[in-house]
């Protein structure tokens, strides 16, 4: 199962594609950074993967 | 090396006290349990490490540790979100782990000998994972590993009917970077998780070499009540004895007493180590606190009998009954009934809270 992830730019911190899905848009988890993360930040290529096989990242 | 502590989870087994906060900061001799992970990995010389965060207790797990420069490493947050696996959770930390190898330490474990010979048993050869296991008189009810005289892991099994030997694995491994291939191949399991133990299965089956590690000292996953009191027993049983706080003329105490600078032991108290009392605390007269008890910040303990038991902060405890093996989340208030009309328990009890009166 392909795992697909974003790191935050300012801190670093890693986000996994089913939480940056879910909020579409989202301040980045990291308490003391406001950077603002998209789902859209992800490649086209990982954004399609991920949404063709949604079910995979459920629970 | 680098390493990755794993503090998702929900913590269901620890409610109520979960309720409130994530499984891996409940206090064992008041120290968080997550802590105890941090510092066997900087034991072993490993400074940089992710902390894997699930759906609850983030914003908590990140309060309290902040950038970590107070115990010295470097923190990276690693937001995995759902539940899926400790496969998942070890592929989310793969751009933070890069070519490094890393240990993976499940963040509500305590080692006793922590994970310096783990890490040494795994740099002495040619690798691409190592697996803690230890000996237990019932396999079938573990992950267990079959492997030959040198420590070589032949295969591993999951709960198996005949198991192939006595050493079941204890969720502390090491890796190098071979295990993301590995964990690209897996399919979610019978439970939707990608399976760790599938995982390293997959690197045998690619004819890698895994390595085995016995750990000798007591391992303890602290996931239910009765596993923190057996930790909080275990660590008690090897603090050391510093009385920073007051004691008073006439308060009555033996064994080994950790007690915080801001602690105060009031005359007529009588304590019996091994004890943990933290900042703040107040143990007032006619009360003992026997063995096995940590009591954590900011509590006032009157009138009562208690031993064996974890107050976790912030509470006041004065019930004139004994209170034993017993785990008191943070504010909690037990107090004696009497004297009340009409005579009885009085009782606010959360869900999934576990009493015996």
């Amino acid at each position: 199962m392909r795992i697909i992830t974003h790191t935050c730019p300012d801190c670093g911190t890693v986000v996994a594609a089913n939480e940056l899905e879910k909020n579409r848009v989202m301040k980045c988890p990291r308490l003391d950074c406001n950077t603002v993360l998209r789902f859209e930040d992800l490649p086209d290529s990982e954004r399609e993967h991920f949404l063709e096989h949604r079910d995979q990242y459920q629970i | 090396m680098k390493g990755i502590i794993l503090a998702g989870g929900r913590g269901t087994r620890l409610r109520p006290i979960t309720h409130t906060g994530p499984k891996q900061l409940v206090p064992v001799a008041n120290k968080p349990v997550l802590e105890y992970a941090i510092e066997d990995l900087k034991d072993a010389g490993i400074t940089e490490i992710g902390v894997v965060l699930g759906n609850l207790g983030r914003e908590a797990i990140q309060q309290h540790l902040g950038d970590c420069s107070e115990y010295g490493v470097e923190i990276t947050y690693i937001i995995q979100g759902n539940p899926l696996g400790l496969a998942h959770a070890a592929g989310c930390a793969r751009e933070f782990v890069g070519d490094d190898d890393f240990v993976m330490y499940l963040g509500d474990n305590i080692l006793d000998n922590g994970v310096v010979e783990l890490v040494e048993s795994f740099e002495a050869g040619d690798y691409a994972a190592g697996i803690a296991l230890q000996r237990v008189a019932n396999p079938e009810q573990f992950g267990v590993a079959d492997v030959d005289e040198n420590g070589n892991v032949l295969k591993l099994v999951e709960k198996p009917d005949d198991p192939p030997s006595n050493l079941a694995l204890i969720g502390m491994y090491v890796f190098s970077p071979a295990i993301f291939d590995a964990i690209e191949t897996l399919e979610p399991s019978w439970r939707g998780e990608l399976e760790i133990t599938d995982a390293i299965q997959s690197l045998l089956q690619d004819g890698h070499a895994i390595d085995s590690h016995v750990v000798e000292g007591w391992w303890k996953d602290t996931g239910k009540p009765e596993d923190i009191l057996e930790a909080n027993r275990l660590v008690l049983e090897t603090i050391d004895d510093t009385r920073n706080g007051t004691i008073e003329t006439n308060a009555e105490i033996s064994g080994t007493i950790d007690l915080a600078e801001s602690a105060t032991i009031e005359s007529g108290a009588v304590v019996r180590g091994p004890v943990s009392i933290a900042e703040g605390t107040t143990i007032k007269s006619d009360t003992y606190v026997g063995p096995f008890t940590s009591i954590g910040k900011d509590c006032e303990v009157e009138h009562t009998h208690i031993e064996n038991s974890v107050i976790i902060g912030e509470s006041e405890v004065s019930a004139s009954g004994k209170i034993v093996d017993s785990l008191i989340g943070r504010n909690a208030q037990v107090k004696s009934a009497e004297g009340l009309l009409p005579e009885g328990r009085r009782l606010v009890v959360g869900e999934n809270s576990n009493l015996k009166l």
